[in-house]
């Protein structure tokens, strides 16, 4: 093997066309068992692993077609994936080759024939190949009829119509009743591809069928058991009784020990969870589904990433699952900080009266760590745990004012932060430690820190002394401050304004602060409010009073829950990109079709009132581009914070405030990350849901064929 | 929705090998190269870029999933919703399989044999992904009789005639067993003129040590590691003496459910080679708290930071009663530490090292090759910052192996053969190994 690897160092050699193709020209002499021949096609394809063109020896590698050498005939074919559509011109030359081998004695040659046609989507060879795959589909060796099946699925991409038309998509139906389990995945795949597709024909499955799937799911490959345990979300349960039977098989597939099979079967329960009545049942699957959840967390970091991600949504969905299992998701030092925040963020969700001591704990644990994304994190945590679950509030605040202590800057700044929104949560309860929290007023200089002083500041300023003193201090850089820290000192202002409207240094203040905001400020936001405020003040001073100091809507955690209807349209999604991202796909993947629940009989009525429905055939059945420059963003509301900021309302503009955004949120998208304290109530039948709007709708003309 | 292709950067980012992406704009890989490598020069500490990386330029949304090994970052785009927990096992597969063929994986060895890698990747992804990347096949098992082994390859290049071994398995009975077996995890036909199956039962610790010593959460987790070399069709029942040590089990495919469930005995058909039987949980005795194993040792710290530095006193004292190897305890000492001294006590190794600007250096090791069942270690010491109040870790990390034991003690009764008549060699080995944190 030595010299052998010396050799094939070699063959990374830029710029050898002339040369190989003499080489190729040398070899058709005398060249023995295709040696020759064989050694410089290797260097070739080697070339185009390198990411070399070797398309100008098209017409050279080609001649070897014939040559009776499986060895030589893959790396051909090889070659001929990789350059075959770039030579619409020469391409016929090759068909006659094709054909031979789609009949050829050895499965393996007619199977790397198809595959290889189907790569090469230029009318002749499709011409070609409609034929030879229709034959193939039939073939008597499975693994033909296996790559068959697959091979279907691409003709199919590159035309869908023409597929339809030669009848390939009702073959695909039959081969699913194959002798064959790898056959019938196959064909799962491939029509699951197709069905896919926003112009596919739309693949489902009926209770049968459903049922053969899950008698082949023993002999699958893991992948195969995937593909139809994915399939299953196409049956739509009529009865009770039918989604019951098929989630009693399906249940045994939580002992798999590969990840993606107990994710695919976690996924195909939670689907059918909402067509089941019995209580008892879906109890024992939510306790049944917890343990393979964490033993996803005892492999590497990416697939705890992953499993993490999924978990997070699951149990908002069903509260139940992992209930007593908030420890395993505590984080160790040497986590990756992907895994740490991700697990932050689950133990927030599982963190109840209960327990609420341990996460306590475990949350200081980490405000004491080195890093800080992670550390501001935990600090926020502390925040929303006091918010979440009240008994815990003191003990939560008890901690804060620890952590303020240390004056370690971040910490402190997130520490204001979530006291904020402590305030807001228990008014009239907390107030005694705003002193403390004004000892740190300089150390304050992000601007999300500065604005929730300042909330604080005119909010209570009738209870601190100094408010205007204070005040006054902040003003004092206001022109350079971010808008954010402006609007906040503005309405802080006028607050104190109307609190102490005697005093004239107040009095003083809010006019010096509504000239700037009104004549110095180019942002209009800041302007509007600015007037907006004046004009209130100057007309009748006790209704600006009654308006701007109005009781704030009180805080809770029901503001970071992700409405269910959409929450149910992801798990649709579990296990895959979508579940990680917390978007549904095709609101960020091209040429996908989204998912949704379809009502049925059995579907329970919770699940119904917050029915998302794809088809929208009131509206204009095509999808809406707007042209212009740069890409076009998929359908999505308005978000939430921005709506609220640009209604000129001082106290809706408060209310924004409190939003809260998924820790994890990558993006900062609010419409997608709303995060839920609670999650559902587990009970489907427990208190009217009201059904939001859908965010995610993306409205696609469907084809349906068949 | 599927796997697309497969890119391996080289430690500069550079790719080294790369799947022909035939259906893509030209910019696509290497979009998806620019992406991971802006993410990782970003990441302020190693580990710290999400394994899934989303990619929404040029219209073509995808994702990459990364993996780093031996200084390399594998990459596996997948387009559409697909699952990336598919594109990390058939990674984990790829690098397997090459793990298996080159010993180690490294740049050198990869550009050395470029030609099996490209066929490992070229068949692998074309009969585990098939042509729109849908994964068929990553059990190691059934691919080698689809992809040619280094030393076939070598044979079929030494060999004149074309009716090598190596030949003859894409000969005219084709596709060979991998598909047309009955059983999809095993081909049809294996020869072995010594019949045998080995058993590994590996557990694994996994705890977190809170502040006051006491165990905020500890499990352990097995695994029975197997290795079959069995001819024909062998059905195996494998019996425990003590099957209710396990909990949360998750089999191979090839288990059959129903049966452990009935009567807790495991009865399969073993696929050829390599493979991991059963996983599960141990559960503690009645009465004992799950998620509560006892620790093997017990760790005792006197830190005293001062300022520009600190000092620290550990003690560490064995409660197993099996000796513990190749301890390892690592401490790190936040990034502004410039130096540390210790002493020791008895004879181990203790070592630190510094390197500005990685996050892995400024880390203090303490090893001990050999630990005795009692008996306990000092080790003391003092280290230097550059800063008035260091900040290092507030948890020390602990390894351990311990040989032949388990914690479970998880005993086999019997591996009973039946539908073949050959005698076999069995063999069950225990195996445990722990990773700790303990908090101070």
């Amino acid at each position: 093997m030595s010299t052998q690897q010396g050799q094939d160092a070699k063959f990374f050699q830029r710029g050898k066309i002339e040369e190989f193709r003499a080489e190729l020209q040398a070899a058709e002499a005398k060249d023995k068992k295709y040696q020759k021949r064989k050694t410089v096609l290797k260097k070739i394809v080697a070339n185009i692993t390198m990411g070399n063109d070797m398309s100008p020896l098209f017409h050279d590698v080609i001649q070897c077609i014939g040559t009776p050498l499986l060895e030589i005939k893959k790396m051909v074919y090889l070659f001929l994936v990789s350059y075959g559509r770039s030579k619409p011109d020469q391409i016929h030359l090759v068909i006659p080759s094709f054909l031979q081998d789609c009949s050829d004695r050895n499965p393996l040659i007619r199977a790397l024939a198809i595959r290889t046609m189907s790569y090469i989507p230029i009318p002749v060879v499709t011409e070609a190949l409609g034929d030879q795959l229709r034959h193939c589909l039939k073939d008597r060796d499975p693994y033909v009829r296996k790559t068959a099946a697959i091979c279907v699925a691409k003709v199919y991409t590159a035309d869908p119509r023409k597929a339809e038309r030669k009848g390939f998509v009702e073959l695909l139906r039959d081969m699913l009743i194959d002798e064959n389990a790898t056959v019938v995945a196959n064909a799962v795949a491939a029509l699951s591809e197709i069905g896919d597709r926003q112009d596919g024909v739309i693949f489902k499955l009926n209770l049968t069928i459903a049922n053969k799937l899950l008698g082949a799911l023993g002999e699958s490959s893991e992948w195969g058991q995937i593909y139809i345990l994915d399939s299953l979300l196409r049956y739509v349960p009529e009865q009770h009784a039918d989604a019951e039977m098929m989630a009693e098989r399906v249940i045994v597939q939580l002992q798999h020990a590969n990840s993606a099979v107990v994710l695919t079967t976690i996924k195909a329960l939670l689907y059918l969870m909402n067509y089941i009545g019995d209580r008892r049942l879906i109890d024992y699957i939510c306790r049944k589904m917890g343990p393979p959840l964490v033993t996803l967390l005892s492999s590497g970091p990416e697939v705890q990433y992953v499993a993490l991600r999924n978990i997070l949504l699951i149990i908002q969905r069903r509260p139940t699952v992992l209930k007593n299992d908030v420890k395993a998701f505590f984080c160790k030092y040497n986590d990756p900080i992907y895994v740490k925040l991700a697990k932050l963020e689950i133990m927030y969700r599982l963190a109840r009266e209960e327990n609420a001591r341990e996460v306590l704990a475990e949350l200081e644990e980490y405000a004491s760590e080195v890093d800080v994304d992670f550390v501001r994190k935990a600090v926020r945590s502390i925040g929303r745990l006091a918010i979440k679950v009240e008994p815990a509030a003191d003990k939560c605040i008890e901690s804060l004012l620890k952590l303020i202590e240390t004056k370690v800057t971040y910490v402190v700044q997130e520490a204001v932060i979530v006291t904020k929104d402590i305030f807001r949560r228990y008014p009239g309860k907390y107030e005694g430690i705003i002193p403390k929290l004004c000892e740190n007023l300089d150390a304050l200089d992000e601007p999300e820190a500065k604005a929730a002083m300042v909330w604080i500041l005119g909010q209570f300023a009738d209870k601190i002394d100094n408010a205007d003193e204070l005040l006054d201090d902040l003003v004092y850089s206001f022109l350079d401050e971010p808008a954010e820290v402006q609007l906040a000192l503005l309405t802080a202002v006028v607050k104190l304004f109307i609190y102490k409207s005697q005093s004239e240094v107040t009095k003083a203040l809010v006019h010096k602060v509504l000239k700037w905001a009104t004549e110095d400020i180019d942002n209009p936001d800041l302007r509007d409010r600015g007037f907006m405020y004046w004009r209130m003040l100057a007309m009748n001073p006790a209704v600006a009073a009654e308006i701007v100091l109005a009781e704030k809507p009180a805080i809770t955690t029901d503001s970071d829950r992700m409405d269910r209807g959409a929450l149910d349209q992801l798990l649709l999604h579990t296990g895959t990109l979508g579940s990680i991202y917390h978007k549904n796909p095709e609101t960020f993947i091209r040429n996908a079709a989204g998912r949704a629940l379809i009502d049925s009989p059995a579907l329970n009525a919770n699940s119904r009132a917050v029915l998302v429905t794809l088809a929208r055939p009131q509206l204009p059945p095509t999808v809406i581009s707007v042209s212009g420059p740069g890409p076009v963003e998929p359908t999505r509301p308005s978000q939430p914070g921005e709506a609220a900021d640009n209604v000129p309302l001082p106290t809706i503009m408060e209310s924004s405030r409190s939003d809260e955004r998924d820790l994890l949120d990558i993006e900062g998208d609010d419409g997608a990350g709303g995060d839920s304290g609670e999650g559902y109530p587990d009970g489907d039948d427990d208190g009217p849901v009201t059904k939001a709007a859908d965010p995610y709708a993306s409205w696609v003309v469907r084809l349906v064929v068949t | 929705m599927a796997i697309d292709g497969l890119i391996i950067l080289d430690p500069a980012g550079r790719p080294i090998i790369q799947s022909s992406y035939t259906t893509y704009p030209a910019a696509y890989p290497l979009l998806h190269i620019e992406a991971l490598n802006n993410a990782l020069a970003k990441a302020l500490r190693e580990g710290s870029v999400d394994p899934v990386i989303y990619i929404g330029e040029l219209s073509c949304s995808s994702a990459c999933c990364h993996v780093e090994v031996g200084g390399m970052r594998f990459v596996a785009t997948i387009s559409g919703d697909a699952d990336p927990l598919i594109a990390f096992a058939f990674l984990d597969c790829f690098i397997e399989i090459l793990q298996d063929y080159f010993g180690i994986v490294s740049v050198a060895t990869l550009k050395d044999n470029f030609d099996i890698v490209y066929q490992v990747r070229g068949h692998f992804s074309k009969e585990t992904l098939d042509s729109s990347g849908h994964p068929l096949t990553t059990s190691p098992n059934a691919l080698s009789d689809i992809v040619l082994s280094p030393s076939l390859i070598s044979k079929l290049l030494a060999s004149v005639s074309p009716a090598t071994p190596g030949a003859s398995s894409f000969g005219s009975n084709g596709a060979g067993g991998a598909f047309t077996s009955p059983i999809p995890w095993r081909k049809a036909g294996v020869r072995h003129n010594h019949n045998e199956i080995l058993f590994d039962i590996v557990e694994d610790m996994r705890g977190i040590v809170g502040k006051n010593g006491a165990t905020l959460v500890s499990n352990v987790f097995g695994k029975i590691e197997s290795n079959a070399k069995l001819s024909g069709t062998p059905d195996l029942t494998l019996t425990f003496a003590n099957p209710n040590v396990m909990m949360e089990c998750a089999f191979h495919p090839c288990v059959r459910l129903q049966k452990w469930t009935r009567d807790n005995a495991l009865s399969f058909v073993p696929p050829e080679g390599r493979f991991i039987l059963a996983d599960y949980q141990y559960r503690p005795p009645q009465g004992a708290l799950i998620s509560n194993v006892p620790m093997p040792l017990s760790l005792k710290a006197n830190m005293d930071m001062g300022e520009f530095g600190g000092t620290f006193a550990l003690t560490l004292t064995s409660r197993s009663i099996k000796v513990m190897e190749n301890l390892e305890l690592k401490f790190y000492l936040g990034e502004d530490a410039t130096s540390a001294q210790c002493t020791l006590t008895k004879v181990c190794f203790a070592t630190s090292s510094f390197c500005p600007k990685n996050h892995s250096r400024q880390t203090l090791r303490w090893e001990i090759l050999n630990m005795r069942s009692s008996g306990s270690w000092i080790l003391r010491g003092s280290w230097t910052s550059k800063i008035k109040a260091p900040r290092p870790a507030h948890a020390f990390q602990i390894r351990f192996e311990i040989p032949s034991y388990s914690f479970s003690s998880l005993k086999v009764d019997q591996l009973r053969l039946s539908s073949e008549t050959y005698k076999m060699y069995k063999g069950v080995r225990m195996r445990s190994k722990g990773s700790i944190e303990w908090r101070w």
